[in-house]
């Protein structure tokens, strides 16, 4: 029974191009399309602006300085405030750099005047990017104007330096010390887009059966045992989808060189894990909802919210306590969690244990409903 | 008389698509539910907007006064709480696998030596970096406190050391830098990310409800050997500027309450004006209804639209430049991007919302808006009359039945 069954699920599988397309081509586009897409790593040469009114030897050497990181590029010079703000506007520039009339003389005057830039957070990356460049600027100006001082003042080089900096704060990020935005967006938004299509196939091929009524013929396959059927109709997806989302990882971890601090099987397994849950969610849906247009719609609609809800960016402990326990709801934040501790961090695997028991325990989900799900499938009735 | 009955037609058309989007409760879902749900459900998640109090661990080797300061001017900072001590950097890393830390503080044992002598001394912060947001928070603070606790010292040093006691004692440091953040002033993530996604959830919802209710023709027409009892014999032309005005004078008003009330709702960024945003997502609403039409001619079942459809949402998040920027995107993909209306729209609309621009300021972006509402149109009506058969068939068969 359980052979016919899988060989039913199967020759279902094979039968439309839609779940080759879904199952294989869309997650192995979509792997490309993130890792091509960030293949930079930082978005850096924030394209800026600088306005200078002084047009001093001192303002020249800024503007230099400005010029040689890396950070960001000054694709224009403008003439006044106004016409840089226009140019952030129009969205042609992220930030600018401000020299005020008269710096140099102010400045060794001791008439204090200021260094101004100003980053357009409406785009957050570039807007950062662009802040942390400027600032860099800002602060070795600075620092040059006072070194210069103490120096002129009668105080060695090396005692300046220390006068200036008496403090160092040495920033170690540990895992990805890079600060490469694709390990950190890819990481998270290609399991979670695999999850999603695993979420929508199942959903799709159980109803889809109600939906033509060939769902009788489906349970009768079974023997009338509902959960043989489910297995025939799903392990050779759970199949199909643990082979490409490993051959996903293979390509992060094997090919792209990132982080991987652990055994490999560790994330491996969390992998598998990750499409069997995602299976029994969207069964646990089916059965509340035997019913192809609705199953699908809540399964787009907690796939889709899960890249928000999953706290990919927004760490969970500052969402409202209300809205975070919905993070522990779906399965991709376990998937997740284990891979910042076998992955990022590669800390031993007691510490994730609870997160792929969690990945487990969505295997109960299914058991709820079964003989919900097997009277409609015995019963299909199609409900547009 | 000739332009009377083509008004009249298209008057058909738009009727017809009305009536055919509120008596499906799909439909609805997607043009009315989505929209006006999902602003609601993103911002709530977002909204604490900043990350506040990340708990670290100090391990504090000098144990000295100095130390002790350090360390509370980390506590008291926006973003970073101390959370305990720990003896040594290993019990630190524990509190750390068990979540129970974000960072570590470690403060060699000769800081405040260091620091009397008048040399350097050096900290060391060490990041978990699983979350951007929480690195960012880090990173900020701790450029703060080494500004901060550079100048009290250098003051201190300059003057207990009888230098220069005129100009850097009394001013401070000869030249002032100052950081303005534009357009989203506090920095915060709802602020940041709502503007941009909203315009792409105007977009996916739109299309996803265009193509489902061609899912719904085509199984109409399969049910009557080719034929739709309910399609308005029109040609292509008309069909396609009646179903646009159909549904673009549903999502007008949704627009409006995404872009003015929502934003109120919150206090999102929301300095633009009415007058500005809404001729542009119109254009973006005529563009995407044109897209939808186009791809809907291939759809051919109910529900595969929603298969086909839903994941390309995230696709054209990225593309769109929110979250990686357009000029970091190589020739090919920002190609593709493009030729998303959310594209332009996104682009637009957040410059329009939290810089305040008008828009003429964006006005290439608009113009983008409009060619592709063009592309599209021609693509639908060419997609309609020649690829699809099945569609052309509105006339009803020979009644031989």
């Amino acid at each position: 029974m359980i052979g016919a069954s899988l060989r039913r699920g199967i020759k279902t599988l094979a039968s439309r191009k839609i779940y080759i397309v879904m199952m294989v081509i869309v997650p192995l586009v979509s792997a490309f399309f993130f890792l091509n897409l960030m293949n930079e790593g930082l978005p850096l040469k924030v394209p800026s602006g600088m306005v200078d009114l002084d047009r001093s030897s001192m303002s020249r050497s800024v503007a230099r300085n400005l010029r040689a990181t890396e950070l960001i590029e000054i694709s224009g010079e403008y003439d006044n405030f106004n016409d840089a703000l226009d140019k952030v506007r129009g969205g042609e520039i992220f930030g600018f750099f401000y020299i005020p009339r008269d710096f140099q003389k102010d400045a060794l005057a001791g008439r204090t005047p200021t260094l101004s830039y100003y980053s357009n957070m409406t785009v957050f990356v570039p807007g950062t990017l662009s802040f942390k460049g400027f600032k860099t600027i800002a602060v070795t100006t600075m620092g040059g104007v006072v070194k210069t001082t103490l120096v002129s003042a009668g105080i060695g080089d090396d005692t300046a330096g220390s006068l200036l900096q008496p403090v160092v704060v040495q920033d170690h990020p540990m895992g990805n010390p890079w600060t490469n935005y694709s390990i950190y967006l890819s990481n998270s938004f290609i399991p979670c887009t695999l999850a999603l299509l695993v979420m929508l196939v199942t959903a799709f091929s159980i109803c889809h059966e109600i939906k033509t009524g060939s769902s009788v013929q489906w349970v009768a396959t079974a023997g009338g045992r509902m959960w043989i059927a489910l297995i025939g109709k799903l392990l050779p997806q759970t199949a199909v989808f643990s082979a490409v989302g490993i051959a996903m990882q293979g390509i992060l971890y094997g090919f792209l060189h990132f982080p991987l601090n652990n055994h490999p099987m560790h994330i491996i397994t969390a992998m598998i894990l990750l499409v069997i849950a995602c299976q029994a969610f969207a069964v646990g849906v089916c059965e509340i909802v035997p019913n192809l247009r609705l199953s699908l719609s809540i399964c787009s609609l907690t796939g889709i919210l899960s890249f928000s809800i999953a706290a990919f960016s927004f760490p969970v402990p500052q969402m409202y306590g209300a809205v975070g326990i919905f993070s522990y709801i779906v399965p991709i934040r376990y998937y997740f969690l284990i891979y910042i501790d076998q992955a990022l961090n590669g800390i031993p695997i007691y510490f994730s244990r609870y997160y792929y028991a969690a990945l487990l325990g969505f295997l109960l989900l299914p058991a709820v409903g079964l003989n919900r799900l097997k009277r409609h499938a015995l019963n299909p009735v199609y409900v547009p | 008389m000739k332009i009377t009955t083509w008004f009249k037609s298209l008057f058909e058309v738009w009727r017809r698509e009305f009536r055919l989007v509120f008596t499906d409760a799909g439909v609805m879902l997607f043009f009315f539910a989505l929209p006006l749900v999902y602003p609601l459900v993103y911002t709530i998640i977002y909204n604490p907007e900043i990350v506040t109090d990340i708990p670290i661990v100090v391990v504090d080797h000098a144990r000295t006064s100095d130390s002790r300061q350090l360390a509370r001017m980390f506590d008291d900072t926006q973003s970073i709480k101390v959370a305990s001590y720990a003896a040594d950097l290993e019990e630190a890393r524990r509190a750390m696998r068990e979540k129970k830390c974000y960072g570590i503080l470690e403060i060699p044992s000769d800081y405040s030596k260091r620091l009397g002598n008048g040399d350097q001394a050096v900290v060391a912060f060490y990041d978990e970096m699983s979350l951007l947001l929480r690195y960012r928070a880090f990173m900020s603070a701790m450029t703060d406190i080494q500004l901060e606790l550079g100048q009290q010292i250098t003051m201190q040093r300059v003057s207990t050391g009888g230098l220069l006691t005129s100009d850097l004692a009394a001013n401070g440091m000869p030249v002032k830098n100052e950081a303005f953040f534009l357009g989203d002033p506090t920095q915060g993530f709802a602020s940041f990310i709502m503007p941009g996604i909203v315009v792409l959830i105007l977009q996916q919802s739109m299309i996803l409800g265009i193509a489902m209710l061609a899912g719904n023709a085509a199984e109409r027409r399969r049910r009557n050997r080719g034929y739709d009892p309910l399609a308005v014999d029109a040609s292509p032309v008309v069909t396609v500027l009646g179903r646009t005005l159909c549904y673009v004078i549903i999502y007008l008003p949704m627009s409006y309450y995404i872009l003015t009330m929502v934003p109120a709702i919150f206090a999102l960024p929301h300095v633009g004006s009415a007058a500005d945003y809404m001729p542009f997502i119109f254009a973006m609403l005529v563009a995407s209804a044109m897209l939808g039409q186009s791809i809907a001619v291939f759809i051919t079942e109910r529900e595969t639209s929603m298969l086909v459809i839903v994941f390309t949402s995230v696709f054209f998040l990225f593309l769109s430049g929110l979250t990686w920027p357009r000029y970091a995107m190589n020739p090919f993909w920002t190609a593709v991007a493009d030729c998303i209306p959310a594209t332009w729209g996104v682009e637009g609309i957040i410059r329009i919302l939290a810089n305040g621009a008008d828009i003429s300021e964006v006005s290439r972006y608009y113009v983008n808006e409009w060619i592709l509402a063009a592309i599209y149109f021609v693509t639908a009506v060419i997609l309609a009359r020649f690829l699809s058969p099945r569609l052309a068939k509105t006339t009803p068969p020979a009644k031989n039945a």
